[in-house]
């Protein structure tokens, strides 16, 4: 057999020209903050300072808000058509600076370059385009009386997704024709402000949308702003509930798309092999940081031995390493508190009880990685079992019928996401009508659209992103 | 002869009781004293049990079924209309407004009984996704809904603040207070309409009395709200509720396809195409 010498692929950052500092971006300008603040960004698979962004304060908060508001006066006033092909430009732009913008978020978030480059940036340019489309057809979308703009609307996104997140949050914020203040996550701020540059390309018109950085008290600061109309969160349940909390008693709407834990469920007549790739695909993909990762395998006993021992022997196949090299599968934990969070609740399961794996492979000196890692042996009860690990952690469940799959999987507070294998239609279509959650993956796992509706039952949130449901998350009837 | 005066009592699990607190409160109707249930925690409790029982049922009732057990609903309230209209009339209403009141909630009742198996096709709908998969939207009912209902004196009020929920396959409890003489008697037709025990349980009391332990209770899906609060009481719902991410519409629209996008949630599947 010859010996094939691994030879990688990196994908070049000349491409980039990152600035040595951002500033805030409101009303069309890059605006020092008030705050005269800035934290280091940094990337997580080497730990290299890559620049500097603002931290926001509440005159930098009440700026984008002032803007955003006299932004909805012109945006909102605008034909409907004109709207739309100011959405289609956006999407142009950013195809046209896919590349750039897939190395910068690989670079600053850690995911692997195929994944920025094949999923994350041309998702982002098709929901722009997905949504321009809407702009001037809001008329058709619902039989349901007029309904309008909610005006200012605070976008509050994560950093596992980091240019994905904002497009799902622009994109139909402004086809409904609201206005935007967003705040990136502080560990993956780079594209957001690459794309305010684009937003500047294209001519939009001042104040539409504001990008202001900050961590969670910047956050907060946008929640709790009396102008604001409306607030999108896409983040942890805890964060989630306090901002439910803050907007109780006003006028302001609110929608939450918030964590997950959710069950694949394979049958044993399932194609195991095909369940293998997806439920590979379901928990490694972006490294387990996605909130509707199929973090719960739930096999049918008589499969369990066959299809543990075939899942094993694929994990052992994926590559962990530089998220620029083109072969990368796995790439860096998004940031140091993460990883430990990681770290502490894989001890607690293996301190639970839980029978560990791990692949054997060559983590890089510097940066942030975990190995990918599988739980067998798991008790329901386990908090492996119950918690969100958003890291490259998958448990195993074990059931004997139907019945106990369904119940197992809806026995959690999180309803955001279900999987679901079998060659079997009737069951699959059982299965999923009696599943809590908001997405149901059939013989696959992980897929998006923009015309797709994505959002949770339970305490994974309220409100839909995407598709034409989507569209009410930025619209309320006008009275 | 002396006239026989009803005794009015909550409708929980398809049963008549009485608030296990054995406590009520006094309304007057035409010189006489009615004692209503004055709900309490307890109460609230065994009506969640009941609605979740109920929802199982409810829900998984098809939707030509549910249609015809609203239908079932018009027909009794139809029988029963002059019974309604004259104690509406008690209450204080004109002859005139009361026979409006009932004949509107006859005509909501027929609207939403033919909605129950078309809804689904209103608010869903296949996906255009760009790549080989059958991606389609349905809804779900919500689960287990609180509904409050408003000040006013009238069934039809009454009604629109159950019938979009009970439309889509929610089971609800209703509480009234100052409408509850009314809700109370409406538990008789819902009784004789083949709804099944638990998809909708009727209670009176003194809201203020179980605000917490409604909106902290995490089995209640959703609160819905068709009475003005004072701003603190609205405040103290919906801080209670975000410790579960609980849903709660204040004023929701009883109109058209509006009144029910509350009570769903949309489930969306994926599944591959090939061969």
């Amino acid at each position: 057999m010859v010996n094939w010498q691994y030879s990688e692929s990196i994908e070049s950052r000349e491409i980039l020209d990152i600035k040595s500092k951002y500033t805030n971006y409101i009303g069309g300008k890059f605006v020092e903050p008030n705050s005269k603040k800035y934290i280091d960004t940094i990337s997580p698979s080497t730990e290299e300072v890559l620049s500097q962004i603002a931290i926001s304060n509440q005159n930098d908060v009440n700026k984008a808000v002032k803007a955003a508001k006299s932004g909805f006066e012109i945006w909102s006033s605008l034909a409907p058509y004109e709207r739309s092909k100011y959405l289609f430009k956006l999407a142009r732009l950013i195809q046209e600076r896919s590349r750039e913008f897939a190395v910068l978020e690989s670079l600053d978030g850690g995911k692997p370059i195929k994944e920025s480059r094949d999923f994350d940036i041309p998702q982002v340019a098709a929901n722009f385009f997905y949504f321009a489309g809407w702009a001037d057809k809001i008329d058709l979308s619902w039989s349901t009386k007029g309904l309008k703009p909610h005006g200012v609307v605070g976008q509050i996104i994560p950093w596992n997704f980091p240019l994905l997140m904002l497009a799902w949050k622009v994109a139909p914020a402004l086809a409904t024709g609201n206005t935007v203040v967003l705040k990136p996550a502080e560990t993956t701020s780079l594209t957001a402000l690459l794309f305010a540059e684009i937003c500047d390309q294209a001519g939009l018109p001042n104040g539409v949308v504001n990008i202001i950085t900050g961590d969670g008290t910047t956050g907060s600061l946008i929640v709790n702003h009396q102008d604001i109309n409306k607030i999108a969160f896409t983040g942890s349940t805890q964060v989630g509930k306090l901002i439910q909390k803050s907007l109780a008693g006003r006028e302001v709407g609110l929608t939450l798309e918030l964590g997950g834990k959710a069950a694949n469920i394979v049958y044993e007549d399932a194609a195991i092999d095909q369940a293998v790739e997806g439920v590979v695909n379901g928990i490694f993909f972006n490294q387990g940081h996605v909130c509707c990762a199929g973090s719960r395998l739930l096999i049918q006993e008589s499969v369990h031995d066959q299809f543990i021992s075939k899942l094993e022997k694929r994990m052992q196949a994926l590559r962990v390493g530089n998220p620029l090299d083109k072969n990368t599968d796995i790439g860096a934990i998004n940031s140091k508190e993460q990883l430990n969070k990681i770290t502490n609740l894989v001890d607690e399961g293996v301190a639970d009880g839980g029978n560990i794996f791990q692949t054997e492979c060559e983590l890089p000196g510097n940066g942030f990685w975990f190995k990918p890692t599988l739980f067998t042996d798991v008790q329901p009860s386990y908090s492996i079992a119950r918690e969100e690990i958003f890291g490259p952690v998958l448990t195993t469940l074990t059931f004997r019928t139907p019945d106990e799959a369904v119940e197992i999987a809806n026995n959690t507070e999180y309803g955001l996401s279900a999987g679901v294998w079998t060659e079997k239609g009737s069951k699959i279509l059982w299965t999923a009508d009696r599943l809590e959650a908001g997405v149901v993956w059939a013989n696959t796992f992980n897929k998006f659209d923009p015309a797709s509706p994505f959002g949770g039952y339970k305490e994974s949130g309220f409100g839909r992103e995407g598709g034409r449901h989507g569209l009410l998350s930025y619209l309320k009837e006008s009275s | 002869m002396i006239e026989i005066k009803k005794t009015y009592k909550n409708y929980v699990g398809g049963k008549y009781v009485r608030s296990e607190s054995g406590k009520t409160y006094t309304k007057e109707l035409k010189n006489e004293f009615y004692e209503l249930p004055l709900t309490s925690k307890k109460d609230i409790r065994d009506a969640v049990t009941s609605s979740k029982d109920g929802f199982k049922k409810w829900s998984s009732t098809t939707p030509y079924l549910r249609m015809q057990i609203l239908y079932r609903l018009s027909e009794m309230i139809e029988g029963n209309k002059e019974s309604y209209v004259e104690l509406l009339m008690h209450h204080g209403l004109t002859k005139q407004k009361a026979n409006k009141d009932i004949d509107k909630s006859i005509q909501n009742i027929v609207w939403f009984a033919g909605l129950a198996d078309k809804w689904e096709q209103l608010a869903g709908n296949l996906n255009p996704v760009s790549e080989e998969y059958f991606n389609i939207s349905h809804q779900n009912p919500i689960g287990v809904v609180f509904s409050l209902s408003g000040s006013n004196v009238s069934l039809n009020e009454l009604l629109m603040s159950i019938l979009p929920a009970l439309t889509v396959g929610c089971s609800v409890i209703s509480y009234s207070e100052e409408n509850s003489v009314v809700a109370l008697k409406f538990a008789e037709d819902i009784n004789n309409s083949d709804f099944p025990s638990g998809s909708l349980n009727i209670l009176s009391g003194k809201f203020e009395n179980i605000l917490n332990d409604v909106s902290k209770h995490v089995e209640i899906n959703l609160v819905a709200l068709h009475k003005e609060l004072d701003n603190n009481g609205l405040k103290s719902i919906e801080e209670n509720a975000s410790e579960s991410v609980k849903r709660v519409f204040s004023q929701p629209s009883i109109e058209g396809l509006s009144s029910i996008l509350p009570y769903l949630e949309t489930k969306t599947v994926w599944h591959p195409k090939g061969t």
